[in-house]
């Protein structure tokens, strides 16, 4: 997989300086508070998970990073620099993908539009023709697929299509949202192998899964949300032998 | 990963999208077809109201596919197209007949026409576009049914405007517009603005500066020269990066924002591009050689724009040929209803029920057509797709896997390698079940 797109210089970062980085983050949906001033930072090449139970945050905190909820006061802080109030097609032009949650492919448009819309911000063809076949060589079925409506694809199938069409745009940082839900545990592991295959090739991954177990084993780190707020961070091997992660996610 | 061959590669983003040399004599063959049609068509056609409804038919058809454009591509609900087809309509009728005047009057003929329609159309095209950006900008921000609800307002305060102006003001706006900053600024603009929506004749219509019937310039040459232009346009809009662009944004918004597409931008852009076509399609009707030399502010009411909306949704909703198709239907339609009306049958009816609303059986029959079509064709006529489709399934040409780099960690190889057989047929690939790994397809996928 070739990773950052030509037209984008890979972050230039001071020693030690993350890649991502937030501070103190809150976001409300109305009056609801989801997020009560959250801090998180990565490296670059790291694979972070974001684990938690349903409502503790962790879809509202992808789609905060990919500006698609406004932020309510902290800091957002991209390759070094402020994107707080970066307008998402501007995020994505700067290296942040996010393949949302559910799937969201385009039903009615064919495997290969959709793949061509993941590189909508940089059309260059020879580009754009390079990275298709890397995705296609990471998921093969795409390939079988390429003339199929994206509707049609099962379940497994569409969010390889999310995945592949996020990285059309070759992303420094690629944020998935619980890439596994409702999916074959079988088509799952494939997934998750196909991210460790990205993030091997130097992409920095944030995801966010339910899959707790997958989540931990595939990831470096990991932060545990809990009602808005980080209850718990650090390695992922370490988490996955805490007694109260077992006991809580991993129902041991 | 190893880089792909390059032969590959290149086969991956080739498109055939130079103007062939088919395009070229198709485009020679409709000049010549629109030059004879603005020559000879009294002498093919000698009975004006059919030549008239045949113009009025290609200006419905690009009432339609502007429509199409923001209903159809980018799935937002307008509901007061004829509000910007009036606006276009009534500009190009002012522009063309002061136009005209200052010309010296005289004859229409095709030459004048080559200087009064360009102008007057691009007029036209303006002010439909400069309203439908301001009407647009606000209302696409939200999400949900506020265009629907705005565009029915502004069509409907367009036309109020223009049909209950108070007549009799003796003031030319010239006058009115010399008042402005003398007695104040914003009183005698409202009163310029006042003068100058009563030149535009009221109910009765407008009819020119000195109210002496337009000239009527837009001959078959323009109006069926601009529906061919305009919708090959159309078409290629649809299947251009922009059209798809469109197209994702409708059918997931938030996955259209991940990939990098501003959801306002596109929808007040393609709201902008239906406003100017609404334009210049109200502009034609307004020049009509054959059509009445007035413009009327009834013409641009509701029931017109719930036509268009009914032409777009009866050839199928997001194609560029349906909405054509659409546009002549209804065209005909609306025409034979009106013949209908006028028999003897339907008149003796008429006067013995004197409470019969006739305009109620158009609107009934509309419903009964309407109501058919979601039971038996909830897509329209041809869907989404288009006659004279080429293939829009181009087949991915995948670099040759070569066997000195094996791919260790690639998930199913088997699958991988068939798919690299160049004779694989494409209707076939898509026509094959989606294997599954024990997950099902989507569920209400289209077959």
């Amino acid at each position: 997989m070739r990773v950052n797109h030509p037209t984008r210089a890979k972050a230039v970062l001071p020693e030690g300086a993350p890649l991502l980085e937030i501070a103190d983050v809150r976001v409300s949906y109305g009056g609801i508070k989801a997020l009560k001033g959250i801090s998180m930072k990565v490296m670059a090449g790291e694979v972070v998970a974001i684990i938690g139970a349903n409502g503790a945050g962790k879809t509202t905190t992808l789609k905060m990073l990919a500006r698609l909820l406004p932020v309510d006061s902290g800091t957002v802080r991209f390759r070094g620099e402020d994107v707080r109030d970066v307008p998402t097609e501007e995020i994505v032009a700067r290296g942040m993908s996010l393949v949302p949650e559910g799937r969201a492919i385009f039903p009615n448009l064919t495997v290969r539009e959709n793949l061509e819309l993941g590189a909508y911000l940089h059309r260059d063809k020879v580009t754009m023709a390079e990275t298709m076949a890397d995705v296609v060589e990471l998921f093969p079925r795409l390939g079988e697929r390429m003339v199929q409506e994206g509707g049609t694809l099962s379940g497994g199938e569409q969010q390889m299509l999310a995945i592949g069409r996020a990285m059309m745009a070759r992303p420094e940082l690629l944020l998935l949202d619980e890439p596994s839900l409702g999916i074959a545990p079988k088509l799952a592991a494939q997934i998750f192998k196909a991210i460790r295959t990205i993030a091997k090739s130097g992409v920095t991954v944030v995801v966010v899964e339910q899959n707790t177990r997958m989540a931990l084993g595939s990831s470096e780190r990991a932060y545990v949300l809990r009602t808005g707020e980080v209850a718990l961070e650090g390695v992922s091997a370490v988490l996955a032998e805490d007694p109260e992660i077992q006991k809580a996610y991993l129902g041991g | 990963m190893m880089p792909a061959s390059g032969k590959g590669v290149a086969s991956v983003g080739k498109k055939a999208r130079e103007p062939s040399k088919r395009g070229w004599a198709f485009a020679a063959a409709a000049l010549v077809v629109v030059v004879v049609l603005e020559l000879g068509l009294e002498r093919m056609i000698p009975d004006s109201s059919i030549r008239q409804l045949l113009m009025l038919a290609a200006c419905n058809v690009l009432v339609a596919l502007s429509l199409n454009v923001i209903n159809g591509m980018a799935g937002q609900f307008s509901i007061g197209h004829a509000g910007f087809v009036g606006l276009g309509a009534y500009t190009s009728a002012v522009v063309s007949a002061h136009l005209h005047e200052a010309m010296g009057g005289g004859e229409v003929t095709f030459a004048k026409s080559f200087v009064v329609v360009p102008i007057a159309l691009l007029a036209s095209a303006v002010v439909a576009g400069t309203f439908g950006y301001l009407v647009g900008l606000p209302s696409l921000r939200l999400k949900g049914d506020y265009l629907a609800i705005v565009t029915l307002g502004f069509a409907e305060i367009f036309r109020l405007l223009i049909a209950t102006a108070q007549l009799g003001e003796k003031e030319t706006i010239g006058e009115a517009a010399a008042k402005i900053g003398k007695d104040g600024v914003v009183g005698p603009f409202f009163h310029m603005l006042q003068v100058g929506i009563t030149s535009l004749g009221g109910q009765n219509g407008y009819a020119g500066p000195k109210n002496q019937g337009l000239p009527l310039y837009a001959g078959p040459f323009w109006v069926f020269g601009l529906a061919l232009v305009l919708g090959v346009l159309a078409y290629r809009l649809k299947f251009s990066g922009w059209g798809r662009a469109l197209r994702a944004l409708r059918e997931d918004e938030i996955a259209a924002a991940a990939v990098g597409v501003d959801p306002t931008r596109y929808k007040v852009r393609s709201f902008v591009i239906a406003a100017v076509g609404a334009g210049i399609a109200g502009g034609l009707m307004a020049m009509n050689r054959d059509g009445t030399p007035t413009v009327q502010p009834d013409n641009y009411n509701f029931q017109a724009s719930f036509d268009a909306i009914t032409m777009v949704i009866l050839g199928g909703s997001g194609s560029v040929t349906g909405a054509a198709i659409g546009g002549v239907l209804i065209t005909f339609t609306v025409k034979a209803i009106e013949a209908v009306q006028s028999t003897r049958v339907v008149q003796d009816l008429k006067s013995s029920v004197p409470w019969l609303d006739l305009n109620a059986l158009r609107m009934m029959l509309y419903a009964a057509v309407l109501i058919a079509l979601m039971i038996w064709r909830p897509e329209g006529l041809l869907g989404e797709r288009e006659l004279f489709q080429k293939q829009k399934l181009r087949p991915l040409k995948l670099p040759k896997p070569s066997p000195d780099h094996p791919k260790p960690d690639e998930p199913d190889r088997a699958p991988a390698a068939a798919a690299n057989e160049p004779a694989k047929p494409v209707v076939a690939a898509a026509d094959e079940p989606a294997k599954s790994d024990g997950d099902e397809p989507e569920k209400g996928a289209p077959p």
